[in-house]
This record gives C-alpha cells, sequence and structure tokens, in this order.
C-alpha cells in the first residue's frame, strides 16, 4: 500500500471505513465521478438503484485497474445518491465491492446529477504504488 | 510533471469532455477554492448561465497563472450546478473555450443552493504543478483578488504527503450524534472530530489545504457554525467551497465537512 490508514482514538469511525488516509507514496489519481453508464454510454439500470450502484462501483474499479491499481488502493470516495432512501441498497452493494473497510468515505444526498435518470455518482482518488 | 490519463475499456468515454482517470507525481499539486460569477464588489455578474461560467472560469485561470499553470494541467474539477439545464445549455461551452483540447476528471453536482442565491455554478479545480518542490515552503496560500472573506483562493502543496480525511458528521464517540437538531453544537463536533483526526495524521489546522463544507441549509450555517470554524483555523484558512445540500447520510446531520491535510514527506 501507498498510504497509510489514520486511526484516532477520540474519533473513530461509525460504520466500515477509514477516518482519514495519507499517502505516503505512488501516484496520486483522481477519478472522475463515475455513473451508471455501459460501454455505449447509455445509462442502465433507470428506476433501479441497485443496477446503477453495481455498474458505478465496477466502474470505478474498471478506471483502477486501468491505471495498475484496483479498489484496496482507494484513498478517499465520495458517494453522491439523488434520494436518501436509496443509502442502505447502496451501502449493501458498495460493501460487496470492498472485501476490508472502505477507504475514507463521504456520502452526500444532491438535488441531481448531470442527467435526471441518474441515481448515483462516486468519485475517488487512489495512491497508485 | 508526468501526467498520464487513464481510459478505461469499459464505459467508453470517448465522446464525452472529460477524462475517467488522471494520474500524477505529486510533487507540486494545487487546490483552488470553488470560484463563482463574484465580481470585485462582492455582486454576482449580471447575464446569467454564460456570464457566471466566463467569470468563474476568468477567475481560475487568474488563480492558475499566479501559480504559473493552465488548464492543460487541471486534473480534477468539480462543479456545484443550481440549473443542470441552463449549465448544459449556456454554461457548457464557455467552460469547453477554457479547457480547449485539455481533458481534467470531472464530477458536476446539482445542488440546492450556493453561498449568494444569485449563484448559478461554482468550480473548483485540483492541479498538477511543474517544478521542483525541494526548497519551497510546504504550503503556499494565496489570494488573486481582495475578496476579504475567510479562505483563501489557492493553496499549494510542495512535495507534502496528502492527508484525505473522510467526510466528518457530528458523530460523538459512543456513536450518538451530537446536538439533534442543534446547528451550534454540530458545528463543533464537527470540527472537534477533524481535529482529532488531522493529530492522528500528523498535521495541524493550519495544514488543512482545502476544505468542502456541505450544509442543509446555509442560514443556519452563517449563524452558528462560522465562529465554530474561525476558531479553528486562526485565520490560516484552507481554499474552500461552501454549498447547500437536500441532505446527507443521516437525516440527524446538518452539516458534513471533508478536509484535504498535507504535512511534509
Amino acid at each position: 500500500m501507498s498510504y497509510t490508514t489514520i486511526t484516532p482514538t477520540e474519533a473513530q469511525p461509525v460504520g466500515h471505513y477509514k477516518m482519514a488516509t495519507r499517502m505516503e507514496g505512488g501516484r496520486l489519481l483522481y477519478i472522475a465521478g463515475q455513473v451508471a453508464r455501459d460501454a455505449a454510454g447509455e445509462v442502465l439500470g433507470k428506476g433501479d438503484i441497485r443496477a446503477q450502484a453495481r455498474q458505478v462501483f465496477q466502474n470505478v474499479r474498471n478506471v483502477l485497474q486501468a491505471a495498475g491499481g484496483d479498489l484496496g488502493d482507494l484513498l478517499k470516495i465520495t458517494t453522491y445518491i439523488t434520494n436518501l432512501d436509496d443509502f442502505p441498497a447502496v451501502a449493501e452493494i458498495r460493501s460487496s465491492f470492498f472485501p476490508g473497510p472502505l477507504p475514507a468515505s463521504t456520502l452526500i444526498v444532491v438535488s441531481r446529477l448531470a442527467q435526471p435518470d441518474l441515481l448515483i455518482e462516486v468519485e475517488g482518488m487512489a495512491a497508485i504504488g | 510533471m508526468d501526467r498520464r490519463d487513464i481510459l478505461a475499456e469499459n464505459p467508453v468515454e470517448k465522446r464525452r469532455g472529460y477524462m475517467p482517470g488522471v494520474s500524477v507525481e505529486p510533487d507540486r499539486i494545487l487546490f483552488t477554492a470553488g470560484m463563482t460569477g463574484r465580481q470585485p464588489d462582492g455582486t454576482i455578474v449580471a447575464g446569467g448561465m454564460a456570464a457566471q461560467t466566463q467569470r468563474t472560469m476568468e477567475r481560475l485561470q487568474a488563480i492558475l497563472q499566479y501559480a504559473d499553470a493552465n488548464f492543460s494541467q487541471v486534473i480534477k474539477q468539480l462543479l456545484y450546478i443550481t440549473d443542470m439545464e441552463a449549465h448544459a445549455t449556456h454554461g457548457r461551452a464557455v467552460r469547453a473555450a477554457f479547457f480547449g483540447e485539455a481533458r481534467p476528471t470531472s464530477t458536476a453536482l446539482g445542488v440546492r443552493r450556493l453561498a449568494d442565491p444569485a449563484m448559478l455554478v461554482e468550480i473548483e479545480l485540483v492541479v498538477d504543478l511543474l517544478g521542483d518542490p525541494t526548497g519551497r515552503p510546504l504550503l503556499e496560500k494565496y489570494n488573486v483578488e481582495n475578496h476579504g472573506l475567510d479562505f483563501y483562493q489557492g493553496v499549494i502543496v510542495n512535495g507534502g504527503r496528502l492527508i484525505y480525511l473522510a467526510g466528518q458528521v457530528a458523530n460523538m464517540p459512543d456513536g450518538a450524534v451530537a446536538g439533534v437538531g442543534d446547528w451550534k453544537r454540530q458545528a463543533e463536533q464537527v470540527y472537534a472530530n477533524i481535529g482529532h483526526v488531522l493529530r492522528a495524521a500528523g498535521a495541524s489546522p493550519a495544514q488543512a489545504v482545502k476544505e468542502t463544507t456541505w450544509v442543509c441549509d446555509l442560514a443556519s450555517w452563517r449563524q452558528h457554525g462560522t465562529a465554530v470554524r474561525r476558531a479553528f483555523y486562526q485565520e490560516d484558512y484552507p481554499a474552500s467551497t461552501l454549498v447547500e445540500i437536500p441532505g446527507l447520510a443521516r437525516p440527524e446531520f446538518l452539516v458534513e465537512i471533508e478536509v484535504i491535510a498535507a504535512i511534509p514527506r
């Protein structure tokens, strides 16, 4: 790993994520906000948060792998959703992609994403060793 | 500068105006504050989305120029937009003219409100800078305008180790939410948590380089949160962005703040 996980004793994560990560080496990778588009650029899973979440995290993984890394190299992710009620399903699918704790993580409910059909977008940074 | 554009095989991103991933050697990185169509007198430029996007991009250009950089060195742009259709119709082309052939990674978010109700768009950048960090101070915080507000417009990290904090909310050590319905108490808890995390990572509040504050109500944040923030940073602010959004991970959370910091290598 090209980073250290920071675990403060006074402020523990409430959930299965890292409170902070400190980059110690490697290349810094910024990943564009990933949405549920397929190879042709079409939105997948209209109205289906689970299908969209699966596609989004697969896309995040694809970018990481194209950069020579994988999900374990993520320093931080931000998950944007348009409906808080979707969060439990998103959290479940997200966890299935990560073998251990999530990276440092932020969850934000936004008014909308780039297209009205998009229900979730995830961006992140990674240290590629 | 040793930039690599990352194109994943799937999905195909070629026809879009951004790059799925960009990796760099993190020698010198610039974080800008979120910029808007604000003018020197504090008012927002007239003329709607196109004019605001133009003004925003010109201000970002000035921040880049101060650091001897240009738009081709941008690795990330984050757009906060109150009207996505208006931006697609009137803002995107203005922005594209500044970027030319350059393709940063990008995220565009529809938010409820920006710092001033007249603001339609806010843009922040992360930029890969040229030059050797050796002999430079860890952080160069600067303004290119006399804006008089509590943030720096650009913060350069020279050869630092970057620290990415999870978004901090008003969680207490036992997992309970502090100050349900109480903005001041939540602000205090959030900044206490940020302080703990920074210390554990070997950093001080002055070493925060970028801050994003997500609030469910801007007026309440201004009334109760700003003083807590001032006391935390003691004038040594990061580049920052403040936006109002409809919600956070739990309905009890009123504010979430994420911070990027740096310590020497």
